[in-house]
C-alpha cells in the first residue's frame, strides 16, 4: 500500500508535539506551516463555505493544542489532523444538508437491460475532454461544476477532496473517515460520475 | 464485458488496481466502444477539474488571525502542561 508523505508518522511529528506541549510557539508556527493550508482546503471542500471553513480551522488547531498530550503517535500526525478536520467539518454541515444536497441517483449513468448506456447516441458519444482547460475552468462551466460539487452529499465531498485534492490512497481515506475501503471507493466513483454527468449535460448535446 | 461493467471499473482502472485479466477485458471493451471511450476521457477530465476547483487557498488574513489566537492560547498555558 502506498502512503502519502503527510500520512507517514515520523520522529519529527512526535518532536513537534513534544515542543507544542512545552508551550513552544515556534512549534505551533511549524505545525501551522505544515498543516493549516491543508486543513482549510479540506474544511472548505466539505463545508463549501469560507465562514464555516474558518471556524473549522480554528477548532482544529485548538483541538490539536488541547489534545497534543493525549496523542500517542500510534497514527501519523497528518492522519490525526485530517480526521479531526473531517469530523469538525461534517459536524458543521449537520442540520444544513437538506438545503441543497440532492440524491445522486438522477446524476448517475443509466443502462439498458443489455448493459449498454441509455440516452441519445450523440449524448453518450459526447467527449468534451479536449476542450481548452481555460474554458472548462472559467465562466458558466466552472459555475456548473461548483454547483454540482455543492449538491454532493457531504460524505461524498469529504472522500472526493481527500482522494483527488489531498491525494490520499483509498486506505488512508478509510482510516481518516472511519469508512470501509469499498465504501470509500464507491463514494468516490459515484461523486465523480455525478460531476461528469452535470458537465456533460452542460457541454455536450442534449440527452 | 458490457458498458455497465466497464464504467463500474473506471476508478480502479485509473488507480491501476485491476487484475491484468480484468484490465485486458476492459481495454478490449474500450477499443470497440466509442461511448465508453468518451466516458473514460470525460471521467478522467472531471477528476482533474474537480481537484483544481477544490484547491482553494487559505486567506492570508485568516492565517494571521489563527496565528494570533493560537499563540495567545499556547502562551497562556503553563510550560509542560
Amino acid at each position: 500500500m502506498v502512503h502519502s508523505r503527510v500520512m507517514q508518522g515520523d520522529e519529527a511529528d512526535l518532536s513537534l508535539l513534544e515542543r507544542l506541549r512545552a508551550g513552544d510557539a515556534n512549534a505551533l508556527e511549524a505545525l501551522m506551516g505544515q498543516y493549516s493550508a491543508r486543513v482549510y482546503r479540506l474544511a472548505y471542500g466539505i463545508t463549501r463555505s469560507a465562514g464555516d471553513a474558518e471556524e473549522v480551522v480554528q477548532d482544529v488547531f485548538l483541538t490539536v493544542c488541547r489534545k497534543s498530550e493525549s496523542f500517542e503517535g500510534r497514527a501519523a500526525l497528518g492522519s490525526w489532523i485530517y480526521r479531526i478536520t473531517t469530523n469538525a467539518a461534517l459536524n458543521k454541515r449537520r442540520g444544513k444538508r437538506q438545503e441543497v444536497e440532492t440524491s445522486l441517483e438522477g446524476e448517475l449513468p443509466s443502462f439498458k437491460a443489455d448493459g449498454h448506456r441509455e440516452g441519445a447516441r450523440a449524448y453518450v458519444l459526447a467527449d468534451w475532454s479536449q476542450n481548452p482547460e481555460r474554458d472548462l475552468l472559467s465562466g458558466e462551466t466552472r459555475e456548473v461544476l461548483q454547483r454540482a460539487i455543492d449538491r454532493l452529499p457531504e460524505h461524498y465531498r469529504a472522500v472526493l477532496v481527500l482522494r483527488d485534492v489531498e491525494e490520499l490512497s483509498n486506505e488512508e481515506v478509510a482510516e481518516v473517515t472511519g469508512e470501509s475501503v469499498p465504501s470509500v471507493k464507491s463514494r468516490l466513483h459515484r461523486a465523480r460520475m455525478a460531476l461528469r454527468e452535470q458537465l456533460t449535460r452542460h457541454l455536450g448535446p442534449r440527452a | 464485458m458490457t458498458c455497465k461493467e466497464a464504467i463500474a471499473k473506471l476508478a480502479e482502472y485509473l488507480d491501476g488496481e485491476l487484475t491484468s485479466v480484468v484490465q485486458k477485458q476492459l481495454e478490449a471493451h474500450l477499443k470497440t466502444c466509442p461511448p465508453c471511450r468518451a466516458y473514460l476521457a470525460t471521467y478522467r477530465k472531471t477528476k482533474e477539474l474537480a481537484a483544481k476547483v477544490n484547491r482553494v487557498d487559505m486567506p492570508e488574513d485568516l492565517k494571521a488571525r489563527l496565528r494570533a489566537l493560537l499563540i495567545d492560547r499556547i502562551r497562556a498555558r503553563p510550560a509542560g502542561g
